[in-house]
């Protein structure tokens, strides 16, 4: 019998960055994840053929990308042949992500790189802007229990970011957990 | 007499005297000579001694003083002894010197097989790139291993030396992998090194670079330069300044033209930085790419080589010289050199009791070479051409080798082979030996010596692949029943059969083993096989040999499957790709698609055609004939054409050339790039190609009805086929393979089902009732028109690649089920507007596009005929012209027997009324030469 542990593939991080693969960035959260693989989450990118070549290449050397629908990506998690796979998810936006966790990945937390401002989000921080729907998401994970992890790159220094929507008062109880 | 002899009979004949000698000019005019040549000719005498030159102006010549003491004419000439200066003046002598070595065409290129051929351009490059002022370009070259690259290098090298660009008497060479693995040592090698670098460097060292000044560096295998080399390198080639190992400023300078040569495609990452710092790029061609004459040519001259070495002619049939060609494969110019030193050594040993000539006897040659004549067998067009060069007998004399040859030629041999042949032979008859156990033991040694070739370009890797999954034991017995099948039995074995028969051996062994049942023969299978008694015989010996292998018995049912095995193999006829033809009015319009393409997939299998619009379709026909026989590769030929018109040509070209063309119009760049990628990736047959490219064509405009019924398939599972004789052993095998790639690429939605070709047909059908089968593989191609990978592709480590192919044209199935008619429709109603508001100024697009549509209509009711998307764009487009012209009373002129000739013509009344119908409508009047050119425009568009 398989050990319990791995019934699913390896989720090792869950990284929210408008951006996506990019650059050193990635490079430095696969070494420190020691992933053999990304996989870009995103409807919108699996469906642009331009956008998902330029990721598909920008993947650093020795790790494989793949750019998956979210349908596609619960239902390779589930699927008992990519156990072995070691993964690091990348999404571009807060809804995809919850749509992922709600559709069963388990992850202890959520990193977030950045999310890039428009007419409908404040900034945060000098990389992540919000809006509304970004913010009951947020608290959603946050009351499940959710790590909300708020680094650029792994060397960087752990910050949680409820701290920070609560320091900018876009949430305001920060000890109220769902059980 | 020679021209120098006149000169000098003139003046010595004339000397007298109280002459003062004569001027260049004076010779020339009397002899009839031109004064350049009269002017060099005199310098060559003055130099040997047999002529004078005094000072002054204009200079005169006069018989040298020993000359004129033959003539006894000492006293008077003593006189004027203290004007004549004879070879004193140092610096006008040297320069006339040097305008007499540059008037000797040294041409080093001039001998170079293919320079007016296959490598034209790469000459013409070189040439350039050496005499571009001041300092010359950087260069580099590109092609595959063997294909000629040092050798290139060697001959700019020289030619930059003859033509006087650089002085430096050594050519610098130096090979990137060498210190590969540490770039210090590298870079110490490159840059040099100050005292005190390290440990060690007790004095300043020049590197290579330093000892190139002034001349040329050639930097083989470039793309293994580390990137620390990389970075100096480029700035170097900057700014020409460079600092040695363990000095900080970049104080050193030197004058270098770099030359840089890779086996790596230039497109890679890895060198898109070389790329853009290098202005000219040289690529050669593969052996294969090359013509049939320039192939003998290079034949003869690497014989020659071994014939001056061996100082010996020697003598080969024309069936040597078809092997030997055909023996090329990935090694090239650099494989037959070394697959002809093999033979050639063959043949000194064979023959050592004669002193004038060796003879190459094809009985004699290894079977790797023998294999080479039914490799070129498969390429019908390359060997007809060379048969008809060929000669029953090939005689090489010892003169006739050219004398360049490049000193660092990894392909040379360091020692001479034919004096340790000699030696060693005598060696081993003094010990008793005899004849053929010395043969044995020299030609032992030989292999030896020239495997390191073999070696070098991992030849063997396609075996060791196929060693992971089948035993070594296995292999070597398939290899004896292919040696055999081939030698006596006339069967011919392509690539593939070394890895279908070693699979199903293996899975039938391993069966036996674990002591599974036989497999039963089924009455199908025996049917079959009673129409192929040849194979059934066949099977027999492969049977036998089995047998006599593992010595056990194999059970009789078995043959049946090794007989289907065989059939199946048989059948497969191996051909190239399946070549592509771009054929487009305009001037450029088809090279430059072609051109794009080649340069993003590197493809060899393209060709283009451009047609000026004056030009006649029988002119036409002939050149797009000429192109599809260039690129058939005895698969067919895909003729993608841009209008209409061409689409008519496909079936007259089949009849005339006998090779299967398949047409498909309206080609865009993308197209070429999809066309090349199917056709080089794939080994697809021209109907797959076909039927998948007008599905990527049909994704912009129509939607045929055979497009809708594989819409519904999309409901389908998707799955590939994998196909064996049984389709429990290799079939099994493949499906793992194919599996895990599956897996690799994260696709989970597609099946492998292994069948066998007995009843393959009846199978596949029962298969695509609930399955869409979207590719094939195994031992046979079933030409059911989906992507088919043969086995030693698979096996090759093509499979991934074929799989992401797949997934990528299957693609916009998953996310484009088919858009209906009229959304298409209003999308290219915008692209209209958006172009007739970007050309015309002064009409409306949006209120003026419905009239045209209605315009179109009303032609299409009147006439009873179908316009179609693309021609009703193109009619649009031409009617919002008309009516700028007619808003600005600019009309295009048509002459009377035109506009006479338009009215017999079936459409002229449809469009008659439908003028008539705009001209209300806008209250607008054309011009009747405008009625002449819109049913020009629906006419040439109806012709299809």
């Amino acid at each position: 019998m398989k050990p319990v542990m791995t019934l699913t593939m390896d989720v090792r991080l869950l990284r929210i960055d408008s951006r996506l693969l990019h650059g050193q960035v990635t490079t430095s959260w696969t070494k420190a994840t020691k992933v053999d693989r990304i996989l870009v989450v995103s409807d919108d990118v699996a469906k642009d053929n331009l956008r998902r070549t330029l990721i598909m290449q920008a993947a650093p050397p020795g790790v494989k990308a793949n750019v998956l629908t979210i349908s596609k990506m619960l239902r390779i998690y589930y699927d008992s042949r990519f156990d072995f796979i070691n993964a690091m998810i990348l999404v571009e936006n807060p809804v995809d992500a919850i749509r992922l966790i709600s559709g069963g990945i388990k992850v202890p937390s959520v990193n977030i790189g950045s999310i890039s401002f428009d007419t409908t989000r404040k900034m945060v921080t000098d990389t992540v802007a919000v809006n509304h729907d970004d913010v009951n998401i947020f608290v959603w994970m946050h009351r499940r229990g959710i790590v909300l992890d708020y680094r650029k790159v792994p060397s960087d220094a752990k910050k949680d970011f409820w701290k920070c929507l609560c320091e900018k008062e876009f949430v305001h109880d920060t000890s109220q957990k769902l059980k | 007499m020679t021209r120098k002899d006149k000169i000098f009979e003139y003046v010595k004949q004339n000397a007298s005297i109280e002459s003062e000698g004569y001027t260049t000019t004076e010779i020339s005019e009397a002899l009839g000579i031109i004064r350049n040549n009269v002017s060099k000719e005199l310098n060559v005498l003055v130099r040997e001694g047999k002529l004078q030159k005094i000072d002054g102006r204009p200079v005169r010549y006069l018989l040298a003083e020993r000359e004129m003491q033959s003539r006894n004419k000492v006293g008077e000439y003593s006189q004027r002894k203290s004007q004549i200066t004879g070879f004193t003046n140092a610096r006008l002598t040297e320069s006339s010197n040097d305008d007499y070595e540059k008037d000797i065409p040294q041409d080093v290129f001039e001998n170079f097989i293919g320079k007016n051929d296959s490598l034209k351009n790469q000459v013409e490059q070189a040439k350039a790139a050496i005499l571009y002022p001041p300092q010359g370009l950087n260069v580099l070259i590109t092609g595959p291993t063997g294909s000629g690259k040092t050798y290139f290098a060697n001959a700019m090298y020289r030619f930059a030396m003859n033509t006087g660009v650089i002085k430096k008497q050594k050519f610098t060479t130096f090979n990137c992998a060498d210190y590969a693995h540490n770039p210090q040592l590298l870079m110490s090698h490159l840059f040099g090194y100050a005292k005190g670098a390290f440990t060690g460097a007790t004095e300043d060292h020049d590197g290579l670079i330093q000892e190139a000044d002034g001349g040329m560096l050639f930097l083989d295998e470039v793309h293994r330069l580390p990137p620390e080399g990389q970075e100096m390198i480029f700035y170097f080639m900057d700014h020409g300044t460079y600092n040695r190992l363990g000095e900080t400023a970049k104080t050193h300078h030197a004058d270098v033209r770099l030359v840089c040569a890779t086996t790596e495609d230039p497109e890679s990452s890895l060198l898109q930085t070389f790329v853009r710092r290098i202005p000219i790029m040289i690529k050669m061609p593969s052996f294969s790419q090359r013509s049939a004459r320039e192939q003998l040519q290079l034949l003869r001259q690497l014989l020659g080589i071994e014939a001056n070495r061996t100082d010996k002619d020697i003598k080969l049939s024309d069936d040597v010289v078809k092997a030997l060609l055909g023996s090329v494969t990935f090694g090239n110019v650099g494989q037959l050199k070394s697959n002809i030193q093999l033979v050639c050594a063959q043949a000194f040993l064979n023959s050592m009791q004669d002193e004038n000539e060796m003879e190459i006897e094809f009985d004699s040659l290894p079977q790797n070479i023998k294999d080479g004549i039914p490799r070129l067998a498969n390429n019908r067009t390359e060997l007809s051409k060379l048969s008809r060069l060929l000669e029953p007998m090939m005689v090489v004399h010892p003169n006739d080798a050219s004398k360049i040859q490049s000193e660092s030629d990894s392909y040379e041999l360091p020692y001479n082979l034919y004096e340790i042949i000699g030696s060693k032979a005598s060696l081993l008859k003094e010990e008793g030996l005899d004849q053929p156990a010395i043969n044995n033991f020299i030609l032992t040694d030989i292999n030896l010596h020239l495997k390191s070739f073999y070696r070098e370009a991992k030849v063997d890797q396609k075996e060791t692949n196929l060693n992971e999954i089948v035993d070594q034991s296995t292999i070597d017995l398939t290899k004896k029943i292919k040696e055999r099948l081939q030698n006596d039995y006339a069967y011919n074995t392509g690539d593939n059969f070394i890895y279908a028969m070693s699979l199903h051996i293996s899975s039938f062994i391993k069966r036996i083993r674990s002591g599974k049942p036989m497999r039963t023969v089924s009455g199908d299978i025996v049917t079959m096989v009673k129409d192929y008694p040849e194979d059934l015989r066949l099977a027999e010996q492969v049977k036998k040999m089995i047998e006599q292998y593992y010595k056990f018995i194999v059970p009789e049912s078995e043959v049946y499957y090794l007989a289907v095995l065989l059939v199946s193999l048989n059948s497969v006829p191996k051909s190239g790709s399946v070549g592509v033809v771009v054929a487009a009015h305009g001037n450029s319009t088809a090279a430059s698609m072609v051109q794009v393409v080649n340069k993003l997939l590197g493809a060899e299998n393209l060709a283009s055609f451009d047609m000026s619009l004056e030009m006649s379709p029988k002119i036409a026909l002939k050149g797009i004939i000429e192109k599809v026989k260039e690129v058939d590769q005895g698969n067919g030929v895909l003729l993608l054409v841009d209008m209409g018109s061409l689409s008519t040509f496909s079936e007259q070209i089949t009849n005339k050339t006998d090779i299967p063309v398949k047409t498909i119009d309206m080609v865009t760049t993308a197209m070429v790039l999809e066309a090349a990628r199917k056709t080089s990736l794939i080994d697809s047959d021209l109907k797959t190609v076909y039927s998948e490219l007008r599905d990527f064509n049909g994704y912009y405009s129509h939607k045929d009805e055979e497009h809708s019924s594989s819409q519904n398939d999309v409901d389908k599972r998707r799955a590939i086929i994998a196909i064996c004789s049984t389709g429990e052993g290799t079939a099994r095998k493949i499906k793992q393979i194919i599996d895990n790639i599956l897996v690799d690429q994260l696709i989970d939605d597609v099946v492998v089902v292994p069948i066998s070709v007995v009843g393959m047909d009846g199978r596949i059908e029962e298969l695509e009732q609930n399955y869409r089968i979207i590719a094939a593989t195994g031992v046979v191609n079933p030409d059911i028109g989906v992507p088919f990978i043969s086995l030693d592709e698979l096996f090759k480590g093509g499979g991934n690649e074929f799989i992401q192919l797949l997934e990528d044209s299957d693609r916009y199935y998953e996310l484009n089920p088919g858009q209906p008619a009229e959304e298409s429709l209003s999308m290219s109603e915008q692209t209209a507007c958006q172009y007739l508001e970007q050309c015309y100024t002064f009409i409306n697009p949006k209120k003026i596009i419905g009239i045209l549509q209605n315009y179109c209509d009303l032609i299409e009711r009147d006439s009873k005929k179908e316009l179609g998307q693309s021609k009703r764009m193109g009619l649009i487009m031409h009617l919002a012209g008309a009516i700028e012209r007619a808003l600005l009373q600019t009309p295009i002129s048509a002459t009377e027997s035109e506009l006479i000739e338009i009215r017999t013509n079936k459409m002229f009344s449809s469009v008659q009324k439908a003028n008539q119908m705009l001209e209300e409508r806008l209250n607008v009047k054309f011009a009747d030469s405008e009625t002449y050119y819109i049913i020009k425009l629906i006419d040439t568009e109806n012709q299809d």
